[in-house]
């Protein structure tokens, strides 16, 4: 029953993903235009009925396993998806940019690929971390990473919007993108935002050291120095736009290698590193 | 049979020396609506009057064909304005009917305007409709007909882009530069020598937010000539472009024969404030920019060509959308002609209907008075009575129906027929519409 919830959710995923990136690749000049209105608001509903299913999905698979599911790098892909669809749909309802979804839904959908994959790998958690502390260290820095999946998206979006400017050509068709100063204004919050969650989880992670006894805990983790790098690359980000005016072109450049140091710290470190935060 | 046709001539077919003679002031519209009503058999009656066009809308309903009521508008126009017959065939365009509903739904769609897509059209034919109807010269079916032609523009308007994109260069810098900012508000636009297309630039500019506009001249009592016009800053040109610092917008257009913004001084400057965007545009031939400041980090340039090729590409596009718009007022107009024929055949078809039925009830009446039945003999002849009615009306207005339906224009024909053959007495007004 639950995993027949969950394949509905990856099924809703997928057709949301499809949907919002067909609304952008559709060109104004094509027969097809006329369809796009039709496509955005089925992306939408798409997005936001699957957001539903998958916040029923984790609900009840926190219900069975008896603690927040966030044992391995493979089950919290669901509520890394669950964070980005969540704060997409907190941007959409600030901001009314639905085109964010074009590029941050396939990275939900594919997070969400890899969670229904290895669903079946849940390890078994240790007792003395089965608590509030899990919920809120975890959270935190899931939402932090959403926020800057949804920079890089913004990132990608100043870019996109950028070359066409400056090729001069179809004046029509980036009318779906922002433009510039918005899409690097918004990139550049989203930033902040993620900087701001990252920083409150890692202080909640360092707290619950304190009172972790019974599991044995060592500053000099992979997953911890890689989670500082990321946090750093992000600040600096912010200082030099603050100090030396790198915005635009640069900061989209900046969220793009910080979502690379997302993926890596989220994935790599525990696929090649060993880190007592993978519990293996 | 009530018949639609339209007269008209448009910058399509005619010169502006013919058109405006054509031309109806609007003190005239209201007498010459009266007089086409009175002096002539129109019953109904609307003028288009702007400086691209002169159209009048009819319906006559007391001729038998559509080209005597299009000859009386002839002979109206002739008579108004006193010109030869002659050249009024020349110059004008007359359409009956289903071509009357097409074309002025096509005109208020703005696909028959000079710039396709053009917003004014909406207004002035809805001016005319109004000025029409306060002057009593729109009926029902015009009225409808006017009604529908307005739905049929927003309709269009909103299904297709053929009112998206500038075609202007001055529109077409605004466009561009809402892509670059995230607001106009509080951006600042400098204009390096002055001209008219720069001037009209920043005046659109400002008019969408733009706050401040500096005025650069070699001469500084050009400078504030100009900037007096904006409420601007006025400045002496100074070969050192310190005053770009702060300006989020340039627009160029000096007669220098070489480059005045360089690409080595400007990156200076963009560091200067801080890589804000700078969004310059060079309209001046000789150019006064280099083209390789568009290398430069947040520098976005635009000359007098790439504003032009903005400029054609979005009128190509707006004549691809017209092809579809075409469409739909074929369809519209098609869907309205039919209701119209529809519901100009009821009042006959009803009139005939009541007529067979009082002369059968009369005749029902006669009988049982003279001769003595029960209840079940009368009943019987009542009822083979409404059904021999029945039956003697079935083909008929089968066939009517079909005529109307297959768009056959014989149909018009038919109802006159059956309105002299029967004598109907029926309401031309349709006010049962």
């Amino acid at each position: 029953m639950i995993n027949f919830l969950f394949l509905v959710t990856l099924l809703i995923y997928l057709a949301a993903s499809i949907f919002q990136t067909l609304s952008l690749a559709i060109s104004n000049r094509s027969e097809a235009a006329i369809l796009r209105p039709t496509i955005e608001r089925v992306a939408f509903w798409g997005t936001s009925i699957g957001f539903a299913f998958l916040t029923l999905f984790i609900a009840l698979w926190w219900l069975t396993q008896g603690h927040f599911p966030m044992t391995h790098w493979t089950d919290s892909t669901a509520f890394f998806a669950w964070a980005i669809t969540l704060i997409y749909l907190i941007i959409v309802r600030l901001t009314h940019l639905r085109t964010l979804g074009s590029f941050v839904m396939p990275v939900a959908f594919i997070a969400i690929l890899i969670s229904y994959s290895f669903a079946t790998h849940t390890a078994a958690l240790p007792e003395p971390l089965q608590n509030y502390w899990l919920l809120a260290h975890t959270s935190l820095i899931f939402l932090g990473y959403a926020a800057f999946i949804a920079a890089f998206g913004f990132g990608l979006m100043y870019l996109i919007a950028e070359r066409k400017i400056r090729k001069k050509t179809d004046t029509l068709l980036d009318n779906l993108l922002p433009s510039l100063g918005v899409s690097d204004e918004l990139g550049y919050r989203c930033t902040i935002l993620g900087v701001i969650l990252l920083t409150m989880g890692v202080i909640v992670g360092s707290l619950w050291t304190q009172y972790i006894r019974d599991v044995p805990w060592r500053w000099l983790d992979a997953k911890v120095i890689s989670t500082l790098m990321t946090w750093f690359i992000y600040v600096l980000q912010i200082g030099l736009r603050q100090f030396w005016g790198w915005r635009g072109r640069r900061a989209a450049y900046a969220a793009i290698i910080g979502f690379v140091a997302v993926l890596c710290t989220y994935v790599g470190v525990d696929l090649f590193l060993d880190s007592m935060h993978t519990y293996r | 049979m009530n018949q639609i046709v339209s007269i008209g001539t448009s910058h399509h077919v005619a010169p502006i020396e013919f058109r405006e003679k054509l031309a109806f002031s609007e003190a005239q519209l209201t007498e010459s609506l009266q007089h086409l009503r009175e002096s002539y058999q129109i019953h109904e009656a609307i003028i288009l009057s702007t400086c691209n066009r002169v159209e009048v809308y009819a319906v006559a309903n007391s001729v038998r064909t559509a080209d005597t009521a299009a000859k009386m508008l002839v002979e109206f126009l002739a008579h108004y304005h006193r010109i030869g017959v002659e050249s009024l065939k020349k110059w004008t365009y007359l359409h009956h009917n289903l071509e009357t509903i097409q074309h002025l739904f096509r005109v208020t769609a703005s696909l028959d305007s000079m710039v396709v897509g053009e917003s004014q059209i909406l207004g002035q034919v809805k001016a005319a409709f109004d000025t029409s109807r306060e002057a009593g010269g729109a009926g029902t079916i015009l009225n409808r007909l006017f009604t529908k032609a307005f739905s049929v523009g927003k309709r269009i308007r909103s299904e297709t882009t053929i009112a998206a994109g500038a075609v202007s260069i001055s529109y077409a810098a605004v466009e561009l530069a809402k892509k670059i900012f995230n607001t106009l508000e509080g951006k600042t636009v400098a204009i390096v020598g002055a001209g008219e297309m720069s001037e009209l630039t920043a005046k659109h500019l400002v008019a969408n937010g733009v706050s401040n506009v500096i005025v650069a001249n070699r001469t500084y009592e050009r400078a504030v000539k100009v900037a007096e016009k904006f409420n601007g800053t006025p400045i002496a040109y100074d070969s050192d472009l310190g005053f770009l610092v702060d300006a989020d917008i340039v627009i160029s257009s000096t007669d220098a024969p070489d480059y005045l913004i360089k690409r080595h001084p400007l990156a200076n400057i963009m560091r200067k404030r801080r890589h804000r965007y700078m969004f310059l545009i060079d309209i001046a031939v000789p150019r006064d920019i280099e083209p390789d400041v568009s290398k430069i980090d947040h520098a976005f340039l635009y000359n007098i060509d790439d504003l032009e090729a903005v400029v054609a590409s979005n009128l190509k596009d707006r004549q691809q959308e017209a092809t579809r718009a075409e469409q739909i007022v074929a369809e519209e107009a098609k869907r309205f002609y039919d209701q119209l024929q529809v519901f100009q055949v009821n009042p006959t078809i009803k009139a005939l209907h009541q007529q067979f039925r009082e002369i059968a009830d009369t005749e029902l009446q006669a009988c049982f008075y003279k001769a003595t039945l029960s209840d079940e003999q009368e009943e019987a002849i009542a009822s083979m009575t409404q059904a021999i009615v029945k039956k003697l009306l079935h083909h008929p207005m089968q066939n009517l129906r079909y005529a109307v339906n297959d768009g056959d224009a014989d149909h018009g024909q038919y109802i006159q027929a059956l309105q002299e053959l029967f004598a109907l007495d029926v309401n031309d007004d349709n006010s049962d519409m």
